[in-house]
């Protein structure tokens, strides 16, 4: 649960979310991730980290670059974490609901 | 990844401003909106022990037969879709009264779990396709630096 908390944590910031769809086209040097945000490469190197920490990112050495990569398998956790059936019936049961509230209402209109 | 053998098991829970006898029937009324017969393409349904139901949506078919009818409390029914890999799921309601209105309660179990797998995968591909739609709106990068995100935050 701690590690789908990070990784939730993790998607919860819109910056971070964007470096997550840039890297999902493939592996990038650091200066190309921070390139598209017009703010400060400490706080790109921020973000980073918490990327790291959940799992979703990697960083490997290639000469003298660092190459990051994205690693998948923690949002298809995050995902699975809601389940088809959870969606069915959550949905339903909404739907049910909101007839009954929205009777309860046009028979107080009436009244 | 998983044992083969482990179900899984989900419990919801809502309260409905009626009372249970108006909330037991309409669940077993395809016409209201909610329960899962309404909005099938197809359906028959017999809502009795030992009664059958079948509905069937987008080529989908659920399968399923009652297994407990006490009107206004409870009611329990399998269920058997493509997605429990043709095992029998177990649906179990229950409706308690609480004030002027129902408590309602639904717990689906024994639902196999290696269906968490495809959950998963069709988990992925929505998280692929909401991220997709959120940068294919031309907003794309320019508009997501820090602390400048409102409209997104009111967006979705």
């Amino acid at each position: 649960m701690e590690r789908l908390s990070d990784v939730l944590t993790a998607i919860s910031h819109p910056t971070r979310r964007a470096i997550i769809a840039k890297l999902a086209n493939g592996p990038a040097r650091f200066l190309d991730v921070a390139e598209p945000f017009d703010t400060a490469l400490n706080a790109v190197t921020k973000h980073l980290k918490l990327l790291e920490r959940a799992g979703l990112i990697e960083r490997e050495k290639r000469g003298r670059e660092v190459l990051i990569s994205l690693r998948g398998e923690p949002l298809g956790e995050v995902a699975g974490w809601v389940h088809e059936y959870e969606r069915f019936w959550n949905s339903r049961l909404d739907q049910f609901e909101q007839y009954f509230k929205e009777k309860k209402k046009k028979e107080k209109k009436k009244q | 990844m998983t044992k083969p053998g482990k179900t899984l098991e989900f419990k919801f829970e809502r309260r409905i401003p009626a009372p249970p006898n108006e909330v037991f029937d309409a669940w077993l009324n395809p016409k209201i909106p909610g329960n899962p017969w309404h909005l099938a393409d197809k359906f028959t349904l017999d809502p009795k022990v030992d009664g059958l139901f079948y509905w069937s949506a987008k080529g989908k078919g659920i399968y399923g037969r009652f297994t407990e009818m006490e009107r206004p409390g409870r009611i329990q029914h399998t269920w058997v879709s493509p997605n429990t890999l043709g095992h029998e799921s177990m649906v179990t309601l229950s409706f308690e009264k609480e004030g002027e209105d129902t408590l309602m309660t639904l717990v689906h179990s024994d639902l196999p779990d290696h269906e968490l797998a495809r959950g998963h995968e069709k988990g992925w591909n929505y998280f692929l396709d909401t991220m997709r739609e959120q940068f294919a709106d031309g907003s794309r990068l320019d508009q997501r630096r820090d602390g400048a995100h409102p409209r997104e935050a009111t967006k979705k």
